[in-house]
C-alpha cells in the first residue's frame, strides 16, 4: 500500500528527532561509563535517561511507519522493534566499551534486512518501511542497553551476568551463583516488556485526526519515566542503595513533570474539559 | 486510523526475484555460520530456521479477527496476529521448557501440545462470548460451506458483515496453528539452550552448574525475540485479518516461509555468534 493516510502537519521534522534521539541516547549511555572511571555506581541513572531519549525517537518512528496503515495494529511495531533489538543488544554487550556503537551497527543491519524482507518478499511496498524498521531495531537495542545500564551500572556482558560488587546480596555470599544478575535473573525480560509497552502505547493512544506531535512525544516521555521508576526500584537489588535512590528520584521527578505537561496538553487539545472525579462521593445515600 | 480506516492493499502476488534473493540470503547466512562454527553452531542454526519457519507457517492457520471481530463484523479472535502468535508460541515455549531435560522430541511435542491447548481454550472461550454473550451464530464469510462439517454458512451470516463468530474450520485451524507455533518456539529454545549449555562454561570460565541461569535466560530471551520477529513478519504477510486455512489469504504462505527463513537465519546467526566471538 502506498497511499499515506495521514500527513505530518507542522512540528519538528522526523530527521531532526532521529538525529537528536540518536545522539542523546549514545551520549547518555556513554555517561554511565563514568561509573567505571570513578569506580562508583552513581551515574547509573543516565541509562534511564538514554531509555527515555530512545523511546521518544522510536515512538515518532512508529508514527511515520503506521501512518501508512500497515493493517496489523500499532503494537506489532513495538514488538518487532524490541524483538530484533534484544538480539542485537545481547551480542553487542560482548564488546565492552564499544557496546553501544556495536549495538547500533548490528541493529541497523538486522533492521535493514527485516525491512527488505517485509517490503520485497512480503510485498508490503511501503516507502518508509526499510528506514523505519532499521530505526526501530536500533531504538530497541539501545533502550534495552539503557535499562541494563540503569539496573546494573554497566553494559558489558560480564557486568550483566555477574552480581555487581557492592550490594546486600554480595554480603550473603551469593556472588558465585550468577542467578542474581540482569541476564541470569531474567530482569532482561522485564526490561524488554517495559520498553515494548512504552514504545507502542503513545502513538496508539494519540492517533487520529486530533494528533499533535508535542502531545504524543510528551506521553512517550511520561511512559519512559514510568518504566524508569520500575527499573530503578529493581536496581536496588543489583547496585548500591544510594545510586538506586538517585535513579528513583530522577525518574519520579521526570514522571511527575511529564505527566503534568501531558495533562496540560490534553486539556489544550480537548474540545471541552469536565474535571469529573473518578469516584463520586456517596454522602447522603 | 491504522487499525480501522486503512484497508491494507498488499496483494497476494509473489515477487520471484525477491524470493530468490531471500533463499540465497538464507544460504549465505548458513554458510557464514558454517565458517565460524561448523558442527554444533550450524546444527543450532538449522534448528532455529526450522523453528522460525514452523512459526511463520503455523500463524497462517490461526483465525485472526482484529477490531472488526470485536464488533461481531468479521470471524475470528478479536485481536491482532502478533498478539495471538506470541500468545500461542510463548504458552507452548513455557510448556516445552518444562520438558527440556527429557530430550528434544518430548520437549518439542510438549511445546506443540501447550500451544495447541492454549489456542483451543482461547477459541472455545471466544465462541462462548460470541454465542452466549453477543448472541451471534458462527458463520464464515469466505466460503459457502464449512470444508470439514459441510454446514452451509450463508443463512447464518448477517447482512453487511463478513461473517462472525468462530466456525468449526477456524477452530481447527487455530489449534493446528497453536501446535505448529508452540513446537517451533520450543525447538528454537531447546536448540539455543543446548548450544549455550555446551559452550558458555568455556567462554565465561565457570562450571556448567553456574552457567545454567545465564544459559536458560539468554536462550529464552533469544527465543522470545525470534518469536516476535517471525510473528510480526507473518502479520505483515497476512495484513490484518485471516479466517483460517480456508481463507484465500492462506495461499500467501510461501512468501512467509521465505521471509521467516531469512529472519530466523539472521537472528539465529547473531545468537550463535555470542558464544563464538
Amino acid at each position: 500500500m502506498s497511499v499515506k493516510v495521514e500527513v505530518i502537519e507542522g512540528g519538528v521534522p522526523h530527521t531532526t528527532i532521529l538525529a537528536a534521539g540518536l545522539v542523546s541516547t549514545l551520549v547518555c549511555l556513554y555517561l554511565t561509563y563514568l561509573n567505571v572511571i570513578t569506580n562508583t555506581e552513581l551515574f547509573s541513572f543516565f541509562g534511564g535517561l538514554a531509555v527515555v531519549a530512545a523511546l521518544i525517537w522510536g515512538s515518532h518512528t512508529i508514527k511515520v511507519l503506521c501512518s501508512y496503515g500497515i493493517g496489523t495494529g500499532v503494537p506489532s511495531a513495538g514488538m518487532i522493534a524490541f524483538g530484533s533489538g534484544v538480539i542485537a543488544m545481547l551480542l553487542a554487550t560482548k564488546f565492552d566499551i564499544l557496546a553501544p556503537i556495536v549495538a547500533l551497527v548490528l541493529a541497523a543491519v538486522i533492521g535493514f534486512i527485516l525491512g527488505y524482507v517485509s517490503n520485497n518478499i512480503l510485498n508490503m511496498k511501503i516507502p518508509a518501511m526499510v528506514q523505519a524498521l532499521t530505526e526501530m531495531a536500533i531504538v530497541g537495542a539501545l533502550s534495552l542497553m539503557g535499562f541494563a545500564a540503569l539496573m546494573t551500572g554497566g553494559f558489558t556482558f560480564t557486568g550483566l551476568t555477574m552480581l555487581p560488587a557492592k550490594t546486600m546480596l554480595t554480603a550473603a555470599g551469593l556472588e558465585t551463583t550468577y542467578q542474581y544478575s540482569f541476564i541470569g535473573g531474567g530482569l532482561i525480560a522485564v526490561a524488554f516488556l517495559l520498553g515494548a509497552l512504552a514504545i507502542q502505547h503513545p502513538f496508539n493512544a494519540c492517533l487520529g485526526p486530533g494528533w499533535k506531535q508535542d502531545r504524543m512525544l510528551m506521553l512517550t516521555a511520561e511512559c519512559g519515566f514510568l518504566s524508569m521508576i520500575v527499573a530503578a526500584v529493581m536496581s536496588f537489588a543489583l547496585i548500591s542503595a544510594g545510586s538506586a535512590l538517585i535513579a528513583l528520584i530522577v525518574a519520579i521527578i521526570g514522571w511527575v513533570y511529564t505527566y503534568g505537561q501531558y495533562m496540560e496538553m490534553s486539556k489544550r487539545d480537548a474540545a471541552a474539559w469536565l474535571d469529573a472525579k473518578p469516584i463520586p462521593e456517596v454522602e447522603g445515600h | 486510523m491504522s487499525a480501522v480506516a486503512a484497508k491494507p492493499a498488499a496483494g497476494g502476488a509473489m515477487n520471484p526475484t525477491a524470493m530468490a534473493v531471500g533463499v540465497v540470503m538464507t544460504l549465505i547466512l548458513l554458510g557464514i555460520c558454517f565458517a565460524v562454527s561448523p558442527g554444533l553452531g550450524l546444527m543450532t542454526l538449522i534448528g532455529v530456521v526450522i523453528g522460525g519457519v514452523l512459526i511463520g507457517f503455523g500463524t497462517h492457520f490461526v483465525p485472526v479477527g482484529g477490531a472488526p471481530a470485536a464488533m461481531g463484523q468479521a470471524p475470528g479472535i478479536a485481536t491482532g496476529v502478533a498478539m495471538l502468535a506470541a500468545g500461542a508460541g510463548l504458552a507452548g515455549l513455557f510448556g516445552g521448557a518444562w520438558a527440556a531435560e527429557q530430550g528434544l522430541v518430548v520437549a518439542v511435542v510438549t511445546g506443540g501440545i501447550g500451544g495447541g491447548l492454549m489456542m483451543a481454550i482461547t477459541c472455545m472461550m471466544v465462541n462462548f462470548v460470541y454465542v452466549f454473550g453477543m448472541g451471534i451464530p458462527s458463520a464464515s464469510g469466505k466460503v459457502a460451506k464449512d470444508p470439514i462439517t459441510g454446514d452451509t454458512q450463508a443463512e447464518y451470516k448477517s447482512q453487511g458483515t463478513e461473517g462472525h463468530g468462530l466456525p468449526f474450520i477456524s477452530f481447527v485451524g487455530g489449534v493446528i496453528g497453536g501446535i505448529l507455533g508452540g513446537a517451533g518456539g520450543t525447538l528454537i529454545y531447546i536448540e539455543l539452550l543446548t548450544l549455550y549449555e555446551e559452550t558458555l562454561p568455556g567462554v565465561m570460565n565457570i562450571t556448567s552448574e553456574q552457567v545454567m541461569p545465564i544459559a536458560v535466560s539468554a536462550a529464552g530471551m533469544f527465543a522470545v525475540g525470534l518469536f516476535l520477529v517471525n510473528a510480526v513478519l507473518t502479520a505483515y504477510n497476512i495484513t490484518g485479518t485471516i479466517e483460517g486455512p480456508h481463507d484465500p489469504k492462506f495461499k500467501r504462505w510461501p512468501r512467509s516461509i521465505v521471509a521467516s527463513a531469512v529472519a530466523s537465519a539472521l537472528c539465529g546467526l547473531v545468537a550463535v555468534l555470542i558464544v563464538v566471538l
